[in-house]
């Protein structure tokens, strides 16, 4: 960024431009949020505790923050290994894989949560050969994890992929010269030098896969205190009317979100993925 | 596996090679030959300098012993064992990169005892060894930053320390000192040689900086286009070229093309007598003269003393500051030829002054005849 200043003294730009900036944020962005924020207090801070502790939120809560857990746990271990593959070595078919990992980004989630369904759902390709042994899949939490697996696949892995990319292939060549086999020098040397890239990705993913609704909704069966996640609690009770309900939830995804892009942001040099 | 000298096919020469040495060695990528036949040696306690331009194949020789590339033919042995099947982590070399590829995770000190965790040496063992090392390349200061914390030399010597804590066979320096700038490089060098001599570790370096192999050598070794040219002491290989690539690429070197007549070199009115140290050369054959710029002399036409040998009368073209002497261009009254350079120190500039277009006629002290191309 060039720091030239063309004016003497006062110079109106810096106010104007940063004005516009935020001018045009509050009613796109900064207006949305605030709104949550104050119809979900509106009735004092006792309503919006007691919303927040009604059981069946609870339960929404508890079922977000444990299948985006796993979603994530296995997105992270999945790119990492993905990536390694994809960096190490050249084959046919390469591209298409990688070009492949990616596109569940630009797929609609409903169409996610509707591809789901055809292949575990009890007529779906996979489904109809294990139902008959009474295991189910959809509408459980494992049908929300796969969902969330699905949605945010890429977010790992092209967090990942990069950095080993342009990981100094010298630095495993003196591992291997000094005795370590390629399991230690993975462990030993590789793997701290993704630290940031798996942290980086893991908040990424897990901050996308709580916030998840499209498919969700669809593999999920929506059964409260049962398979339904926060994000569905709040269209459940913003359906039936119950605003309050639906905000203190809300609140909480959005302080989640908050908090771990605040630290993706303030943490930059520690995860070393400027 | 032992190594069985019968069966392999050794090019006579005196190579050396009790610690290490490489026999045959061949490989191409693709349909492009990279080495044709690499055979040398080291000694215990020596220090062997592969030097070549960028495309000689140096680098390829130094990955191939260390176990990271796998020649196409030929052997590496160490210490009598061939290795040549052995992956890397088996062969217990210690490869200092150009870059030195430190781990950035590890602190000095963790960098250092890595090749000692990794045999699972006893903590006790490793903090002693770790001690030493630190010591013995003065990092006590800094040991427990991190290699990005440190300059470029203290980097270079984590590296060897590091190479050199789990008592390698050989030491490998792939161009060690590329990255860092002239006036550290030149007592680095020092400082190395100094340190290697101390541990008496076989070591090869390869650089393609002629002064850096004549600093650090004991042996050298030309590569040219995949291809060992000649091999020996920096002095031997210096006064003594064997092929015109060796004389040119060591040092500055005029050449004057010429003949073998009556076995004395012949170019027009130049013949010169042949010493025994000559390479033998049969009558008729196209040869070169080598000559080095420092050993010719220029005197006035009429001055040339007995103590030289009698090259040509000349014209003077150029004459050049080139700090502690000077370098002078004369074109030879021998028809159509490459003027000659000439260096000339001080008491020289003094005795006998030079002017663009003075006659001159040149001398020579020391020359040498090779087979041309």
């Amino acid at each position: 960024m060039s720091n030239i200043r063309h004016v003497r003294g006062f110079d109106l730009a810096k106010p104007l431009s940063i004005g516009v900036m935020i001018a045009i944020m509050l009613p796109l962005v900064l207006l949305p949020l605030a709104s949550i924020f104050i119809f979900g207090t509106s009735n004092g801070l006792d309503n919006f505790w007691k919303a927040l502790m009604a059981p069946e939120a609870i339960f929404a809560l508890k079922l977000s923050i444990v299948t985006s857990f796993w979603a994530t746990v296995f997105n992270v271990i999945f790119g990492l290994f993905a990536a390694y593959v994809l960096s190490k070595y050249n084959f046919w078919g390469r591209n298409a894989i990688i070009v492949t990992i990616s596109l569940p980004t630009a797929i609609p989630t409903a169409v996610a949560g509707f591809a789901l369904l055809l292949l575990w759902g009890p007529y779906g390709l996979l489904g109809r050969l294990i139902e008959p042994h009474g295991v189910h899949i959809m509408f459980t939490a494992w049908a929300i994890i796969l969902a969330n697996i699905f949605v945010t696949f890429p977010l790992a892995f092209g967090v990942i992929k990069p950095v080993f990319d342009t990981m100094n292939q010298s630095l495993e060549e003196a591992s291997a010269t000094m005795g370590a086999t390629r399991w230690q020098t993975f462990w030993h040397v590789t793997l701290p030098g993704l630290r940031g890239a798996i942290v980086t990705g893991a908040l990424l993913t897990f901050a996308r896969a709580i916030g998840e609704f499209g498919s969700t909704i669809l593999v999920s069966g929506n059964l409260a205190s049962r398979t339904q996640t926060a994000p569905l609690y709040i269209f459940a009770k913003f359906n039936e009317g119950q605003v309050e309900a639906a905000n203190a939830i809300a609140i909480v995804l959005a302080l989640f979100s908050f908090v771990i892009f605040s630290i993706l942001f303030f943490a930059r040099d520690w995860l070393e993925v400027d | 596996m032992q190594y069985n000298p019968e069966e392999i096919h050794v090019t006579p020469m005196d190579m050396g090679g009790s610690a290490m040495s490489v026999i045959g060695l061949s490989k191409s990528f693709g349909d492009t030959p990279v080495l044709e036949n690499i055979n040398f040696g080291v000694d215990e306690d020596e220090i062997v300098v592969l030097l070549g331009a960028s495309g000689s194949g140096k680098t390829t020789i130094l990955r191939i012993i260390a176990g990271l590339e796998m020649p196409d033919s030929g052997h590496v042995v160490l210490h009598g064992r061939d290795v040549t099947e052995s992956p890397a982590r088996q062969r217990g070399t210690g490869v200092i990169f150009q870059n030195y590829a430190l781990f950035p995770k590890m602190t000095v000190e963790a960098n250092i005892g890595y090749g000692l965790r990794l045999r699972r040496r006893k903590r006790n063992e490793i903090r002693e060894t770790v001690d030493r090392l630190v010591e013995l390349v003065e990092l006590q200061d800094h040991r427990t930053k991190y290699p990005s914390q440190l300059s470029g030399g203290q980097q270079q010597r984590v590296a060897i320390a590091r190479a050199m804590a789990y008592e390698p066979e050989v030491l490998l320096f792939d161009e060690p000192f590329g990255a860092l700038d002239a006036q550290i490089r030149q007592s680095l060098r020092k400082e190395i040689r100094a340190l290697l001599k101390k541990l008496n570790v076989p070591s090869v370096f390869i650089t393609h900086d002629q002064e850096e192999a004549f600093e650090l050598a004991d042996r050298l070794a030309v590569l040219n286009a995949g291809r060992l040219e000649q091999m020996g002491t920096p002095f031997e290989v210096y006064t003594r070229p064997e092929t015109e690539h060796v004389a040119t690429f060591l040092g500055a070197a005029n050449l004057l093309d010429g003949t073998i007549r009556d076995g004395k070199f012949e170019h027009q009115d130049v013949v010169l007598e042949l010493s025994p140290d000559n390479p033998k050369c049969r009558e008729g054959d196209k040869v070169k003269l080598v000559f080095r710029p420092e050993d010719v002399f220029l005197r006035r036409p009429e001055n040339l003393t007995q103590q030289y040998h009698q090259l040509a009368t000349g014209t003077v073209d150029e004459v050049g500051f080139a700090g502690s002497y000077e370098r002078v261009t004369v074109t030879l009254d021998l028809g159509k030829h490459k003027p000659i350079v000439v260096t000339r120190p001080k008491t020289e500039t003094a005795a006998f002054p030079l002017r663009v277009g003075q006659s001159v006629t040149a001398g020579l002290v020391r020359y040498r005849v090779i087979k041309a191309a």
